[in-house]
């Protein structure tokens, strides 16, 4: 074949330096037939339902669902294009980020008329928390920049006045905030302090012979720093600052605080200003404040915890700081469900346009001037993206899950949502990232065009991984949970409920020594390995604390001393809650060709989880002979979903024009006519 | 070709012209100009010789639908498999025009209802005149916007289709230009030239087609009472999320003829078929041509096996049979039509196969989406 290959091309370098006349048209480097487009839909099948299965993943308001993506294409400010004879929606990402903040306000405006909110504040039970949670998503699907401005404004701003405030604070602002007669945004973080809010500087007196608050803004690191809304559309803000009363400081507190009037112009006594141009979500404002000896009414003080009287004095019925600044902040676990879940979808959509490309383009001949092959139909592409298709579907069920036990929430489950949310906005959102790189670069230089999503999406959602609680602190702290729960265990001598640790009162599980294809892809056995990993480490984390801590260390220092133990046992605890959450969706399935291909789906997530992950073999639970083994499995599955791949993607439920163009007739959509 | 036949067949060198021959039934598609309409197209398209072809009705009709009279009989005599057959092929016929790799142009010239919408919407050129009366009145007799209307109403501008599926209110061919339903508009006394001229076109390039038909086509005006002139107000109320929010948004709006005539038409049509047309027409907004004709066929087989609810045979029963224009549905209130049993028209029936679609190679980019 090279032989043959070279002596073409070195006819052809001759005949360029001789300048002889063309080869004859059997040999023409001019292909006869042009490269067509066909779609994936003409040679791949479907092997099960991919509606029922686009219904399992969706979890709830599937046709909720689908009435949100009409209303957006049924819109001209949604910025329909043709592209290949296909209609997409997607945001202009090349519009200023002026532009984009005006956009997405107007799109906001759009959707309030076609009553999208309805109830999103004023109603209550799962029921209406589900709807309101799959709308956001689809929100967050045409763009993230949209769902975050309605996320800051409904779920930070309105959560905050619903969940911090009494009657008073109801009935003034829930409907209002509905209807958006107020705009709301969430002043939070400051320069200096993030992820520690209870750092922040921000400082609030009580002046009783006028019965306001007074808010200041002591020094530059003290301005309230990325406020979603704040630099352009917000009238109002919640204000989380220290409370000192007295001259004692009772903890980080939260006010109401009018920062614009109703034409748009900053209050006294506020400064604003600009965040500037950021390298995804342009479409929201985020902006920075400062408070000059801001008045308030002592009303504004958001009170469902504590409260100041008139004549100032601070009563509140949690009397340790520690317990109050904890229920305070309980209810802000809605932003890390809410992150969770839409990074899946992202993920879908990278996962989507990349799989739906590589089922219609082709690359290189095996054999000399043999067609050329499908990118899918590569092992080593299949490699790259079908375990990331895998993780994806787990993921989409335990983000479906705690959006379960989130709208289901009672004082009792409050620790559990903290620790499960947390190890899962992390461990989705960094999937999400990885997700969409290895997307980007398997399109190949199409990834690069906004208009394609899956550069773009880079941007859009890299925030994720740091807003709400930073991913590495938010590990720390399933760690530090698990190490409090191991500990008050063994301590009351009493077994574990709760957080999936019942596995921990039974003795130890047993790995066979010799992995077949069929242990590998039992569920018992991936329980099991799943089980012994999270167990050995929280004892092995837990030992090493109590060493340190015998040798006279505090249990801050010996948690950090033992950072690398902690992050892997948050990896370890929140990936074997993903694969329960996938077993019990499957295990609900009714036998049938739906149920056999999430079992592969499930069996992949479990085996690449064992492959990407040091700790096995560090610790010794698996040996190498057993880690050759998952390797292989890997691989052998990889072939197995290969036919299902695009039935998979399809059960995303994302329809066509959310996608990219070159998920579609790429041909046509680069074609001269349509230039 | 016999003149009795019900469908005429005039070969004029390069063109074929198809038309439609059952007059007195206003040409309402049987089972038999189905199984001819797609023998000829499919034959067609494997015919070098052939670039074109054109569709038309004789008579003062283009097609006024399916012919759902032999359907119901079929039902009657406890036989609803047969009455699927019908909409099967009836399917098959609209999803090969919908992926015709040659131009079709269909002249409507008089009433376009239901099954006949379903037979030139799909493909790339529809001429309407002053004679155009567009409808799908589904809805009214039980039935749905079926024919792949799922996927050409949810296409138009804002909630347009909604308003035209649920109401079935009529269109004249002004408003069928306005919304894109038709693509060309012209005095039918000109239609003869145009015919004349289409017939010398020895080529398939859509774009010599379309050169023809833009020099004969003329702006027509909307009339003074054109739904299309309220599209603000459709946009408004039929966005709603359920049948019932869109009856309450329109009972919302200020008063007026056209507002009570809509409200009247919603209230006469089945709420079973409300519900189901509603839901239909949302998720082939999001679906090809194929899904949305496999989906309505599911639905279809529910509506004839009446396992749900039976208004199919009783609308017909009170429109096309007695006559009586007093159908009894069931459920009668929208609200006794629940989520679930909408649910169900959107599953499989037992022990009846999906709609198979041929497929379709080398199909034109724009061959998927014309509207």
């Amino acid at each position: 074949m090279s032989e043959n290959r070279a002596l073409q091309r070195a006819h052809i370098l001759a005949n360029h330096i001789l300048r002889s006349p063309p080869l004859p048209s059997s040999l023409s480097l001019a292909r006869e037939v042009c490269l067509q487009y066909s779609p994936p839909e003409l040679n791949e099948s479907y092997g099960f339902d991919v509606k029922e299965m686009r219904r399992l993943l969706d979890g709830h308001n599937t046709e909720d669902r689908d009435w949100l993506y009409g209303l957006m294409m049924q819109s001209n400010l949604f910025n329909r294009k043709e592209r290949g004879g296909k209609i997409f929606v997607s945001p202009d990402y090349n519009q200023t980020m002026e532009q984009q903040r005006e956009i997405t306000m107007k799109r906001i405006w759009y959707l309030l008329e076609k009553g999208v909110y309805r109830g999103w504040l004023t109603d209550s039970g799962p029921e209406a928390e589900l709807k309101k949670l799959a709308l956001l998503e689809v929100c967050g699907i045409y763009d993230h920049s949209l769902s975050i401005k309605l996320g800051v404004h409904f779920f930070l701003w309105g959560n905050a006045v619903k969940f911090f405030g009494t009657k008073r604070h109801h009935e003034k602002w829930l409907k209002n905030t509905e209807d958006y007669v107020v705009k709301g945004c969430f002043a939070m973080t400051e320069l200096g302090h993030g992820s520690n809010v209870r750092g922040i500087e921000t400082v609030t007196t009580y002046d009783p012979r006028t019965g306001e608050f007074v808010i200041n803004t002591p020094c530059e690191s003290a301005q309230k720093y990325w406020i979603g809304g704040a630099a352009k559309h917000a009238t109002h803000t919640i204000v989380f600052s220290q409370l000192n009363i007295n001259g004692t400081n009772q903890g980080v507190h939260a006010f109401i605080a009018q920062i614009r009037d109703e034409d748009g112009n900053i209050c006294p006594n506020i400064r604003v200003a600009d965040c500037g141009h950021k390298i995804g979500l342009n479409g929201v404002d985020n902006g920075r404040i400062w408070f000059d000896n801001l008045r308030i009414p002592r009303e504004n003080l958001l009170n469902s915890v504590a409260d100041v009287s008139p004549d100032g004095e601070y009563v509140s019925a949690i009397k340790d700081p520690d317990q109050r600044f904890g229920a305070f902040m309980a209810p802000l676990t809605s932003g890390r469900v809410t992150i969770a879940s839409s990074a899946i979808y992202s993920a879908k959509v990278g996962l989507a346009i990349a799989l739906r490309y590589s089922l219609s383009r082709r690359a290189f001949s095996v054999k000399a001037n043999g067609p050329e092959v499908l990118l899918l139909d590569y092992p080593s592409h299949q490699r790259r993206l079908l375990p990331l298709l895998a993780k994806t579907y787990a993921m989409s069920f335990a983000a479906n899950d705690l959006k379960m036990i989130y709208v289901k929430r009672t004082p009792e489950t409050n620790k559990a949502i903290h620790v499960v949310s947390s190890g899962l906005k992390a461990v989705l959102t960094w999937h999400n990232m990885h997700t969409l790189q290895e997307c980007r670069e398997a399109v190949g230089g199409q990834g690069v065009k906004t208009e394609n999503l899956v550069g773009q999406l880079k941007g859009e959602f890299d925030v994720q991984t740091t807003f709400e609680g930073d991913n590495n602190v938010l590990m720390q702290q399933v760690s530090k949970a698990l190490f409090a729960e191991y500990v008050s265990c063994k301590k009351r001598n009493k077994p574990f409920r709760g957080l999936g640790l019942e596995h921990m009162n039974s003795s130890r599980p047993v790995l066979p020594t010799q992995l077949s294809s069929s242990t590998l892809r039992c569920s018992q056995f991936q329980k099991n390995v799943f089980c012994l990993r999270e167990r050995d480490l929280l004892e092995r984390f837990t030992s090493e604390v109590a060493q340190l801590q015998g040798r006279g260390e505090s249990r801050e220092s010996s948690f950090l001393v033992n950072h690398e133990l902690a992050e892997d046992l948050g990896k370890a605890f929140t990936e074997k809650a993903i694969l329960q959450t996938i077993l019990d969706a499957e295990a609900k399935l009714p036998a049938g060709s739906m149920k056999d291909v999430l079992g592969l789906v499930r069996s992949m997530y479990a085996l690449i989880s064992i492959e990407e992950d040091p700790s096995f073999l560090r610790y010794g639970y698996l040996s190498r002979d057993n880690v050759g083994d998952v390797r292989r499995e890997v691989s052998k599955l990889c072939g197995e979903l290969r036919p299902h791949a695009l039935a998979l993607v399809s059960s995303f439920g994302i329809p066509d024009a959310f996608l990219g163009p070159i998920a579609f007739n790429w041909v046509e959509a680069n074609a001269w006519s349509s230039v | 070709m016999a003149s009795h036949s019900q469908v005429l067949v005039e070969e004029k060198s390069s063109v074929r012209i198809l038309t439609l021959n059952r007059p007195k039934q206003l040409n309402a598609l049987s089972f038999q100009m189905i199984s001819r309409l797609l023998q000829l197209f499919l034959a067609y398209e494997e015919d070098p010789s052939v670039k074109l072809v054109i569709l038309k009705g004789q008579g003062r009709a283009f097609c006024a639908g399916g012919d759902v009279s032999a359907v119901v009989r079929d039902i009657g005599q406890g036989n609803w498999r047969l009455g699927a057959k019908f909409f099967a092929d009836e399917y098959m016929l609209n999803y090969v025009m919908a992926t015709y790799t040659k131009p079709q142009v269909s002249i409507l010239n008089g009433i376009v209802m239901g099954g006949g919408a379903g037979v030139s919407v799909h493909g790339p050129f529809r001429i309407a005149t002053q004679n155009t009366v567009f409808a799908m009145p589904e809805t009214v007799l039980g039935l749905f916007p079926d024919v792949g209307a799922s996927y050409f109403l949810s296409r138009l501008p804002g909630f347009f289709g909604e308003y035209v599926g649920l109401t079935g209110a009529r269109l004249d061919g002004a408003d069928m230009l306005a919304c894109g339903l038709a693509t060309h508009y012209l005095p039918s006394t000109r239609l003869t030239a145009l015919e004349a001229e289409l017939c010398r076109v020895d080529s398939s390039d859509p774009t010599v087609v379309s050169a023809i038909l833009d020099a004969y086509t003329q702006n027509p005006h909307l009339k003074q009472q054109s739904a299309y002139h309220r599209l603000d107000v459709i946009d408004r109320c039929f966005s709603g999320r359920t049948v019932e929010e869109i009856i309450a948004a329109l009972e919302r709006e200020a008063s007026d003829d056209w507002i009570s005539t809509t409200i009247r038409a919603l209230k006469k049509a089945s709420p079973a078929s409300l519900k189901i047309s509603l839901r239909s027409i949302r998720e082939g907004r999001l679906q090809g041509v194929g899904q949305c004709l496999s989906r309505e066929y599911r639905m279809v087989c529910h509506v004839l096996k009446g396992d749900i609810s039976k208004d199919f045979v009783e609308g017909c029963r009170a429109i096309l049979i007695d006559k009586d224009k007093n159908p009894k549905w069931e459920p009668w209130r929208l609200e006794e039509m629940k989520d679930r049993m909408v649910e169900q028209y959107f599953k499989r029936v037992e022990e009846e196969e999906d709609l198979k679609l041929p497929a379709r190679k080398n199909l034109p980019a724009l061959a998927m989406a014309k509207l």
